[in-house]
């Protein structure tokens, strides 16, 4: 049995053990004694908040259940926000204001003390919007833009075409290519210029970069990047993270360069080396975005990426990371769309990911912990009478931090047809401000919309079908053979063409499009992102002149490069080497005479 | 009545957007036309290429990441550069190719764009009223491989028009003697014939890439030519998939080209035979053809005498032992391969196939492979067998 087939039996033993204390907090008067006592504690702890119009409210909303039966199942099957299993949040206050006036619940209406205030939970900073565009100094003006009126600098990074698939900008037939939906990265000197004056070792910055294929050559020009600016002491503080998620590549997004075994091995290479060296640092970002994207129904979105992920620590593991070590750097990425199943997909796959982390793995409470980054879907959105885009991302917004994610990336309404433009990037950044700090509905009481009959027949019904995956998956031989066999694959396509089947037949409506149409085509006219073809050629001539430049050093660091991939030893650190010298392409396709090309699967 | 429409299907490079094509290439097979679809992430420089060796009337191109216009435009260039002006080239990209980007497109000779939200219907259409009139009389050709392509489309022209009319098949090349081509496609002896057959998933289409990157590291000037099956569809389309998983032999020294089945059954189409008779005496090291998945009664090279060698490639989850008599081909294989031989069954699989073998008393040669595998020494034993018996 493979561990996901141990992970589906964690789980069933996780659930029955819930009963098992349900029914002994009944039998057991002392048992249920405890929990009653423990549960009017917690209660009795919880501070008030207040809202602006000075009404008091819980900062923790618990169910009002006073028999020990129900009390454990609550504990046990949820668990409080940032307790095991966390089912409803990684951490205890999530988006709440901090605290002005803390008050006990029980001692309401008297008085409002003021002891010292207790430590908040850090929770993530929830405006992470991903953009890149021509060239680096082009993105880089882009992110001194998105976070001028942040007090932290959290940057995504979308790269070009060419730069996803480990290509030169100067290679044959890409130079319409270049800069096109996302920044061109060739060399370190571009890594340079894209993150230009922002301070790379402060606590306060981060980087994330969306890219897998190449993901491990890209992280060490980013690492070659940060020390020529700030000195080799800068790399164990260097926060941020890189997608570099090569299962969900090959299930749904088709940017793969190196046969999948090989590119696990620089995956777990690069692994290897920055949960040593760089403690701060996700180097993987496990995603369910690209497969809900590429079609797939939410519960396939959930299941593909949580058994991803679990396949992911059973490599880490067997390479001899500890999980304590590995498991809190491994964080998670999560489309969210209009479906039903939304309402509790990240709460379920937060609550599996424990269970599975605690029971099969031996993780600690750190490495327990699903950390969720969601975006609202781009599926969702259509250019026909686009403006009812807003409202689409706006009640994904809404499921979304219903589910407490971490951090979230909101789409701009004109994404349908182009690389968002900045009045309409704008509005989505404030879609989030709105929510969270406009509105009362998150602000004042963790658990605000959490744990209604309806939310729990979705949780209920969700875990069920993920567990049927899982069980299919390791049929085939666990998440591996699953892929090769090109199961997850089919079964995506075969999701999205039942979708687009149901838009045609109007079973699933969408407005605008199949339901209260307004009369013809109406073709948005927005203004375009298009990169100029002078800066395409500035990029090729400055590789050019790169690569002259280091024609010598190149030769040899590349030589280095393959004896490390030949002898099979980790190529991290050779890579950092290279990075300094040698351009992506240049990396890559060394590489790929080594351990061959990744051969698509259709 | 002519052949069924062929076009050829793609998605750029650096793009892996492939959910929009797939759709619409099942929604072509469907009303019949016979789709080769090169893949996600292809070159122009590969997706012309293909386009001439297939000899399509059309090439789709779907387009979601951006630099379309220079993408499209080179495409149609690199067309007329190579005397390619007959086929034709249409695409979309949903919502990221707008009208001003399609006008421009047309200008620089793109046929036609499709906006998001155009049905499934009208593309098919669009295909059918543009692409499926007969051919103009065709130019001359501007290189071999484009008169070869040219040749090949009027044998299976032939043979549609004789099914459809039941009458007999004018054979159009391979009984003449070739006499106006200006690139001396001669009477050559030189090519070796290799036939590969067995069931669907064993890996073929894997292995004989991985033979033709072999091949042409080795033959730093050879040439290759590989005929690959598909089968048709009710509604007699065909998805002709082959070209989309082969990475190694998208090159100017491999010439391929992708037949559908047409009805007939056992592997093979009803005018592979003079089709093979030609790209033998074209002036090929090595012609390689493979046949659809098989089942158990199939022989498809039995009578051909023009395969000089033929390679089973078999799965290892064949099923029982019993199984095994029933696989007429392993009779008449010259090389049986068990590819996939990291799967649990492998050895057991080798080991009741090697005693199957020796039953017939044929000497005949069982390899194991890993094809999926870079540099797989299994695949390099297959090589060295193929390229020795070449003396």
């Amino acid at each position: 049995m493979s561990k996901l087939g141990q992970v589906v039996e964690s789980i069933e033993k996780y659930n029955k053990f819930v009963l098992d204390q349900v029914k002994r907090a009944r039998t057991d008067e002392k048992f249920g004694r405890e929990l009653l006592g423990r549960w009017n504690d917690t209660k009795a702890k919880i501070p008030l908040s207040r809202t602006p119009t000075g009404l008091p409210l819980p900062r923790l909303a618990l169910p009002e259940i006073d028999e020990p039966g129900e009390i454990a199942r609550y504990l046990f099957a949820d668990g409080l926000p940032g307790e095991f299993p966390f089912l409803n949040g990684a951490y205890r206050e999530m988006y709440l204001e901090p605290i002005r006036e803390v008050e006990s619940f029980e001692k309401n209406g008297e008085p409002p003390q003021r002891p010292a205030r207790p430590p908040l939970p850090q929770a993530e900073e929830p405006t992470r919007l991903f953009s890149g565009l021509m060239l680096a100094e082009d993105t880089n003006e882009r992110f001194h833009y998105l976070t001028q009126h942040q007090r932290t600098h959290r940057l995504s990074t979308a790269f070009d075409g060419p730069t996803l698939y480990g290509i030169d900008s100067d290679a044959d037939g890409v130079f319409g290519k270049i800069g096109e939906g996302g920044v061109a990265i060739d060399t370190v000197e571009d890594m340079v210029r894209l993150y230009d004056s922002f301070d790379l070792g402060s606590p306060n910055f981060s980087a994330s970069m969306t890219i897998s294929g190449p993901a491990p050559i890209i992280m060490a020009m980013y690492i070659a990047a940060a020390k020529r600016r700030f000195g080799p002491k800068v790399v164990p503080k260097l926060r941020g993270t890189i997608q570099a998620d090569i299962f969900k590549e090959v299930q749904a997004q088709n940017e793969t360069i190196f046969p999948i075994e090989a590119s696990l091995r620089f995956l777990t290479d690069m692994v290897e080396f920055t949960t040593r060296e760089m403690p701060r640092w996700y180097p993987i970002s496990i995603s369910g975005y690209h497969i809900g994207e590429a079609g797939s129904t939410p519960v396939q979105q959930a299941a593909y990426t949580l058994s991803n992920g679990f396949a992911y620590a059973e490599m880490f593991a067997a390479r001899g990371i500890p999980v304590d070590q590995f498991g809190p750097r491994l964080s998670f990425f999560l489309d969210c769309g209009l479906d039903v199943e939304y309402i509790a997909l990240a709460r379920v796959s937060r609550r599996v990911w424990a269970i599975g982390m605690r029971e099969v793995f031996g993780a600690g409470p750190r490495a327990q912990l699903f950390k969720l980054h969601t975006q609202t879907s781009g599926r969702s959105l259509i250019a026909a009478e686009f403006k009812n885009n807003l409202t689409r991302t706006a009640a994904e917004l809404m499921l979304a931090y219903m589910n407490a994610t971490n951090s979230c990336h909101s789409n701009s309404a004109d994404e349908p047809f182009t690389t968002p433009s900045e009045e309409w990037i704008r509005l989505a950044a404030h879609g989030q401000a709105i929510l969270l700090e406009e509105s009362g509905i998150f602000k004042h009481t963790m658990n605000m919309l959490s744990g209604s009959p309806g939310m729990k027949a979705v949780e209920r019904s969700v875990e069920a079908a993920i567990l049927d995956e899982f069980r299919e998956i390791e049929r085939l031989g666990g998440v591996l053979a699953a892929v090769e066999d090109r199961y997850q694959r089919s079964q995506i396509q075969n999701a999205a063409h039942r979708y687009e089947e149901q838009i045609y037949n109007g079973t699933r409506p969408i407005i605008g499009l199949n339901r209260y149409r307004d009369g013809g085509e109406e073709i948005p006219e927005v203004k375009l992102t298009r990169t100029p073809r002078k800066k395409q050629q500035l990029q090729v001539d400055r590789l050019a002149k790169f690569k002259k430049k280091n024609a010598e050093k190149a030769k040899r660091a590349l030589d280095k490069l393959a004896d490390a991939a030949e002898r099979g030893e980790n190529c991290f650190p050779v890579l950092l080497e290279a990075a300094e010298v040698c351009s992506l392409g240049q990396i890559s396709g060394r590489l790929q005479e080594v351990v061959g090309r990744f051969r698509p699967m259709v | 009545m002519a052949s069924p429409i062929r076009i050829l299907t793609a998605v750029p490079i650096c793009d892996g957007h492939d959910s929009a094509i797939n759709t619409i290439n099942l929604e072509f097979i469907r009303h019949g036309i016979e789709v080769i679809y090169l893949g996600y992430h292809r070159s122009v420089g590969d997706i012309v290429r293909a386009a001439i060796q297939e000899d399509v009337r059309a090439i789709g191109i779907s387009s979601y990441n951006g630099g379309h216009i220079e993408f499209f435009a080179e495409v149609v260039g690199l067309l007329r550069k190579r005397g390619a002006n007959d086929i034709k080239v249409f695409g979309g990209g949903g919502g990221t190719i707008t009208h001003e980007d399609a006008l421009a497109m047309k200008r620089k000779g793109v046929d036609n764009i499709f906006f998001a939200g155009t049905s499934l219907a009208e593309m098919t259409d669009y295909v059918r009223k543009h692409y499926g009139g007969p051919r103009g009389k065709r130019s001359r050709p501007k290189s071999p491989g484009q008169e070869l392509a040219h040749r090949l489309t009027a044998i299976e022209d032939a043979y549609a028009r004789a099914k459809r009319s039941t009458s007999k098949v004018q054979r159009v090349m391979p009984n003449k003697k070739i006499r106006d081509s200006k690139f001396e496609i001669r009477n050559s002896s030189k090519a070796r014939v290799i036939g590969f057959t067995g069931p669907g998933g064993a890996g073929k289409t894997t292995l004989i890439d991985e033979l033709v990157l072999r091949f042409l590291n080795q033959n730093p000037k050879g040439r290759i030519a590989i005929l690959s099956h598909d089968p048709s569809v009710i509604g007699e389309g065909a998805l002709l998939g082959d070209r989309a998983t082969m990475i190694n032999s998208q090159n100017d020294r491999v010439f391929m080209r992708s037949m559908a089945t047409r009805g007939q059954a056992g592997g093979l189409s009803p005018a592979t035979q003079d089709c093979l008779t030609l790209l033998a005496r074209s002036g090929f090291d090595y012609v390689i053809i493979e046949t659809v998945g098989t089942g158990q009664e199939a022989m498809p090279f039995q009578k051909n005498g023009i395969v000089n060698q033929t390679v089973l490639v078999m799965n290892p989850d064949y099923g029982s032992r019993l199984q095994l008599q029933k696989i007429v081909m392993l009779d008449l294989a010259d090389v049986v391969v068990v590819n996939k031989s990291d799967l649990q069954r492998a050895r057991t699989a080798h080991t009741e196939i090697e005693q199957r073998l020796e039953q017939n008393r044929r000497n005949q040669q069982l390899i194991d492979t890993v094809a999926k595998r870079h540099r797989d020494p299994g695949v390099d034993e297959l090589f060295g067998l193929i390229s020795r018996s070449e003396l």
